[in-house]
């Protein structure tokens, strides 16, 4: 069912794309047909797997790096009033900071690094997800904080069986909106000088002026974030089967 | 002065400082990183000509952002009147939205060219999406009852949309707006990095081709300053039009 619901849209699309190139006579120039795009994806396979591969290491690391400082900014915030006062500010600060152009910074950093793009995907990611956590904690009703301390749980305890399970539907409504985002900054940090990756694909399409090549890589860019958000999306159903009912 | 502020100018103050120190102590060299007060020194050498840069990006984010937050609320208001059509259309948005605006911005750049168009298409395209997407889900979160209310009184679905969806949808509608913000001039400067002859972008894609590590510095201490300012003029805004909250 929940492949019916992604199949859907992607072959109306399909159908679409190819439809509307073969009846509006669309310049391959700017919309080539969707077979010519797939075959050139088919001629060169391996390259293309390897970008994909590539790409999805550099977003991963990033996103699951991401995903963990929010988490525990998020708890540490909540524990201590004084901290968030002083660091929330600065969190917000950090993200009118256009990331991108730190690129070239963090590729001077890192060098020319699996690590240089996770770190671009990591800044892009933790901010969201520190938000969703925090707020998904404070809704906790004290009550229910009081009810579990009246029977001696510890801190340690109320955390992990009360305030984190509470929290996870918004972490995971975070989430979703940052595996696009870790992609995004894995893409960016290859234009720094990478030579394989699907940011890379895309930078060598535009100086060759290759719409073909360029479409193939959207569409290798579309597959990567389409693997990271089924992975969350699948993780979420099982730690979030609760979620129906909410 | 109250302790949160405070507790918050505390930490910026305190960051900058280590900054500083580290910086001096640990003879960091200028390429790897530049302490603030080089920053702000060079910022203030080169002004004359990150104001034009700046002013351009401004332009192009700006002008961006106008056509697509109004593409994107009229077409989240055609789609939540049109049921049918949405359901259709919302799951290939999803889709198309799931690519990165990034992976769009060398087809823009081929299509429209190293001038101000092809930016102004691109912060358009993000910006359109992000408030479609917001608008449309608050347009479509309403109280059936309520609707139901104003349909007994009468209301055509227009009525509804008007008196009831569009205030309903405010605050969501307001969210995305903010956030498009820091998009826009983001989306505004990577596009530039890629293929202009001006602007923030431009100035920071040269400065690196120079190893002129303190012009980038320099460069996105502006950038970061007018979307400051941007996103306290759309929050300021959204306190005025969201005053219930």
């Amino acid at each position: 069912m929940a492949l019916l619901r992604l199949a859907v849209p992607l072959l109306l699309l399909a159908a679409l794309w190819e439809g509307a190139v073969a009846l509006l006579h669309i310049s391959p120039f700017y919309l080539p047909p969707l077979r010519q795009v797939l075959g050139s994806i088919y001629a060169f396979g391996p390259a293309y797997a390897q970008a994909f591969l590539v790409t999805l290491g550099e977003a991963t690391v990033g996103f699951v790096a991401g995903a963990l400082v929010g988490v525990v900014s998020a708890a540490a915030f909540h524990h201590a009033r004084w901290l968030r006062d002083m660091l929330f500010p600065l969190f917000i600060a950090s993200q009118t900071v256009p990331v991108i152009a730190f690129g070239a910074i963090v590729v001077l950093w890192f060098g020319n690094t699996l690590l240089a793009k996770a770190a671009i995907a990591f800044y892009l990611t933790f901010f969201p997800v520190t938000v969703n956590a925090l707020a998904g904690v404070e809704a906790v009703d004290p009550r229910q904080v009081a009810l579990l301390r009246s029977f001696g749980a510890s801190r340690r305890d109320i955390w992990w069986k009360l305030l984190l399970p509470s929290a996870l539907p918004r972490i995971f409504t975070a989430l979703r909106l940052s595996a696009g985002l870790a992609l995004a900054g894995a893409i960016v940090g290859e234009w720094f000088g990478a030579s394989i990756g699907v940011g890379a694909m895309l930078l060598a399409a535009l100086f060759n002026e290759q719409v073909v090549a360029m479409w193939a890589a959207i569409l290798a860019a579309a597959a990567v974030g389409g693997t990271i958000f089924g992975v969350v999306a699948l993780v979420e159903a099982r730690l979030v089967f609760w979620r129906d009912e909410l | 002065m109250n302790a949160a502020l405070a507790r918050g100018l505390g930490g910026g103050v305190l960051l900058l400082v280590l900054w500083e120190a580290v910086v001096r102590l640990a003879q960091v060299p200028p390429w790897i990183l530049p302490p603030p007060s080089g920053i702000v020194a060079t910022t203030w050498l080169v002004r004359s000509a990150l104001l034009d840069a700046g002013a351009m990006t401004l332009f192009e984010a700006v002008t961006g952002y106008g056509i697509g937050a109004a593409l994107g609320l009229v077409l989240a208001m055609l789609l939540a009147l049109a049921t049918p059509v949405r359901k259709l259309v919302l799951p290939m948005v999803v889709v198309v939205n799931s690519v990165p605006v990034a992976a769009y911005a060398p087809l823009a750049l081929l299509w429209f060219g190293t001038g101000a168009l092809s930016k102004i298409v691109m912060v358009a395209f993000i910006v359109g999406f992000t408030v479609f997407l917001n608008a449309l889900d608050g347009l479509l979160r309403v109280d059936p009852a309520a609707v139901a209310l104003l349909r007994s009184f009468g209301a055509g679905p227009l009525g509804v949309l008007w008196r009831l969806r569009l205030p309903t949808a405010l605050p969501a509608i307001m969210v995305g707006l903010r956030v498009s913000t820091v998009r826009s001039m983001i989306v505004a400067i990577v596009t530039e990095m890629l293929g202009s002859q001006k602007g923030l972008g431009w100035t920071i894609f040269e400065a690196v081709l120079q190893i002129d590590f303190l012009r980038v510095w320099a460069a996105i201490l502006v950038a970061s300053l007018i979307s400051l300012g941007c996103f306290a003029a759309v929050s300021a805004l959204e306190r005025r039009v969201v005053f219930w909250r």
